[in-house]
């Protein structure tokens, strides 16, 4: 797409300008409609989450981040009631989300499993239609007001021209794309995604990403979604939260939460971590990949100082040499 | 590249995208409105309904008058709508319409559990026929025979027991906190096997005449079957009408995969059972009444699916087909190596075991992804 190619200077503008927007809208933080109390999720007999405890900010990116197994995509599949809690509860407006009809959730709660899959030879604008699912009986199978959403989803997300392709022959950034709009198609306030950016290449992960912010934004829906890319995670949330091992770790903004110190404990990664030369937000390098053992500590140091090579040098290089010290006296 | 309006503002220019005339209906759908209700109608399948009513009325036709002796089709007509003369009628109406009449029922009856099995199991590797329904019937019905049980209005029902009961077996053991879809069509294979040796074991043990009457019984076949048969398939067809439209309509919504189909609303277990409650009692009704008429409702949705282009099975193409199949079948049966009948089920089964394999090769190969289950 040529939004996904848009310079890095346009892309500073664009986070400012969201930056200034945003601040009237943190005055209303506080409410929460969906929320987890002492959630206790198991598979078989293999328990995944343990006591967890959260609430989903309205109105915000939350973006819920933590190695592989961590239980992450298994707490957002209990918020969306595809998971049966051990015990524990999951509150939707108070109310507890296994004594409310699915499909009632369904006009609340909007998801996206990771890989779901669509019947053979689909085309796309069935695929989106079958997002209104919730808002149709079978005397009442297209209304007015169903078509207004699936047009108003299928531009949202540029899958318009794709509205008579089959779902099958298309890219994996498009097939995303339809796969969003289909939940939005289904017209919810809270929309959760598991993991939407996995198999696609960079450019069709920032697309779908800056997609779901610019939703976040001009409706001002709430969004939770999976990720397991840090910098993703904290350049696109606003409450962040850092799961390991079933648990909470940390939660908060971005800018609170990700440290060097919080992805050594989650990740058990030693990280340097630097603002985002253009966002602003905590930017997490890796501290000194391996390297022949024979040259001196120069090399070392200036590996860190490649990968930031555009930004700024002073910021990262400091940081990079404490990093340094820190892997050299372990 | 650069006067691109940046991803993250909010812009009107969305506003000034042309808008799609046609509307987001998906593709190939016409709305139809009455008072409240609305209901979509895919315009392909339509035509499909439409060209196979006219193929059936046709060989329908052609069934009445191809026998041992030939009646014009003007003749047939006349019959059918309560004229022609003694002879006629009693060629035509008291002997070839009964059986036809049987075919008409029967068919569809096995073109709509095939296609609501197949969707339940996201296979269309999946029937009645495969997963062992229509061998649960047959156990109960050859062990009724065996036990002396000759009353023909007692047997469909019999039958129907034995079906859902093996259907039982089968989703109760493909159960583990939800039904996977894999498992459900292994589990059905392997049930079918176990059951087609009691079916074996109770033909040996049995008398030789009701072992002959058996025999022909598993092979499925209309001939010197009628209305005694057709009366008890009427009926369920006719109760089960308005649960069959359900289904139509459900149908579409468990085609997704589990989680997003829960996720848009559907107690997706429950509609499930109930899809493959209707297809179980349709097929056992039909297999007490003709026998299990191999492969027909293996082949008649893949066959209706082609028809319509739809993304799921589509149930009154199904039904039609199942028909055209059974009825085109029969009267193949009938003539091809005249003055010798074939039943239904080994013309069936001819054409339907080569597609088996086909269908097999094909999805161990590139289709393999598209198999549905977790």
């Amino acid at each position: 797409m040529v939004d996904g190619v848009a310079g890095p200077d346009d892309r500073g503008e664009a986070a400012g300008a969201d930056g200034a927007a945003r601040s009237p809208g943190a005055a209303a933080a506080g409410a929460s409609r969906l929320a987890a109390r002492e959630l206790t999720l198991a598979y078989d007999d293999r328990t995944v989450v343990r006591d967890l405890h959260l609430a989903i900010p309205d109105g915000r990116i939350t973006v819920i981040v933590g190695p592989n197994a961590c239980g992450k995509s298994t707490t957002l599949r209990a918020l969306g009631r595809l998971l049966k809690p051990r015990s524990g509860t999951v509150l939707l407006d108070g109310e507890e989300l296994a004594g409310v009809p699915t499909r009632r959730i369904a006009q609340s709660i909007g998801l996206l499993p990771q890989s779901p899959t669509a019947p053979e030879a689909i085309t796309v604008a069935d695929l989106v239609s079958r997002g209104r699912q919730p808002h149709q009986r079978w005397w009442q199978q297209w209304s007015e007001e169903d078509e207004r959403a699936v047009t108003a989803a299928m531009e949202r997300t540029d899958v318009t021209e794709l509205a008579d392709r089959s779902v099958d022959e298309l890219s994996g950034g498009q097939r995303q794309r339809v796969w969003i709009a289909m939940a939005l198609a289904q017209e919810t306030d809270l929309l959760l995604l598991d993991e939407p950016t996995t198999f696609l290449d960079i450019a069709h992960q920032v697309e779908v990403l800056d997609l779901v912010r610019r939703l976040n934004h001009e409706r001002g829906r709430t969004v939770v979604i999976v990720l397991h890319d840090l910098n993703q995670a904290a350049r696109y949330a606003d409450h962040l939260v850092a799961m390991k091992e079933g648990a909470v770790v940390a939660e908060g903004r971005p800018g609170d939460v990700v440290t060097a110190d919080l992805v050594r404990e989650v990740f058990g990664l030693e990280a340097v971590v630097i603002p985002d030369p253009v966002t602003g937000s905590p930017l997490v390098v890796p501290g000194s990949p391996y390297a022949p053992p024979a040259t001196g500590a120069a090399g070392d140091a200036s590996v860190p100082g490649d990968t930031t090579g555009t930004a700024d040098t002073t910021g990262p290089a400091g940081t990079a040499d404490t990093t340094g010290s820190r892997t050299a006296s372990r | 590249m650069s006067t691109t309006a940046p991803t993250g503002a909010p812009g009107p220019e969305a506003a000034a995208r042309p808008a799609r005339t046609a509307g987001a209906r998906p593709a190939g759908y016409g709305l139809i409105r009455r008072g409240r209700g609305s209901f979509l109608l895919h315009r392909r399948s339509a035509s499909a309904v439409l060209g196979l009513l006219v193929a059936l009325a046709l060989i329908c036709v052609a069934y009445l008058s191809v026998g041992d002796s030939f009646v014009s089709p003007g003749r047939v007509v006349a019959v059918v709508f309560g004229g022609g003369t003694g002879a006629d009628q009693l060629i035509v109406g008291t002997l070839r319409e009964p059986r036809l009449v049987l075919g008409l029922l029967v068919g569809p009856a096995f073109g709509i559990s095939g296609a609501l099995v197949q969707t339940v199991a996201r296979n269309p590797l999946a029937s009645p026929d495969i997963i062992g329904i229509s061998q649960g019937a047959g156990v109960v019905t050859v062990g009724a025979l065996t036990f002396g049980v000759t009353s023909y209005t007692l047997l469909p029902y019999l039958s129907i027991l034995g079906g859902l009961t093996a259907a039982a077996l089968v989703y109760v053991f493909a159960w583990r906190g939800g039904l996977h879809a894999t498992r459900f069509v292994l589990i059905g294979i392997g049930f079918s096997i176990a059951l087609k040796s009691v079916i074996t074991l109770l033909m040996t043990k049995g008398d030789v005449l009701v072992a002959q009457q058996a025999q022909v019984w598993m092979t499925g076949s209309l001939n010197g079957r009628g209305y005694d048969e057709a009366a008890p398939m009427a009926i369920a067809l006719a109760v089960l009408t308005p649960a069959v439209l359900w289904a139509a309509y459900a149908q579409r919504t468990v085609s997704m995969d589990d989680d997003t189909a829960t996720a848009l609303g559907i107690r997706l277990n429950r509609v499930r059972l109930g899809l493959v409650l209707i297809g179980v009692v349709l097929a056992s009704v039909a297999t007490g009444a003709a026998g299990p008429v191999d492969f027909v409702a293996l082949m008649a949705p893949q066959i209706a699916r082609r028809m319509t282009g739809t993304a799921q099975i589509p149930l009154l193409t199904s039904a039609l087909t199942g028909a055209v199949v059974v009825v085109l079948g029969d009267l193949l049966a009938k003539t091809l190596f005249s003055p010798t009948e074939l039943p239904v089920g080994v013309l069936t089964a001819a054409v339907g075991a080569p597609y088996l394999i086909w269908l097999l090769i094909r999805r161990s190969g590139a289709g393999a992804r598209a198999a549905g289950g977790k």
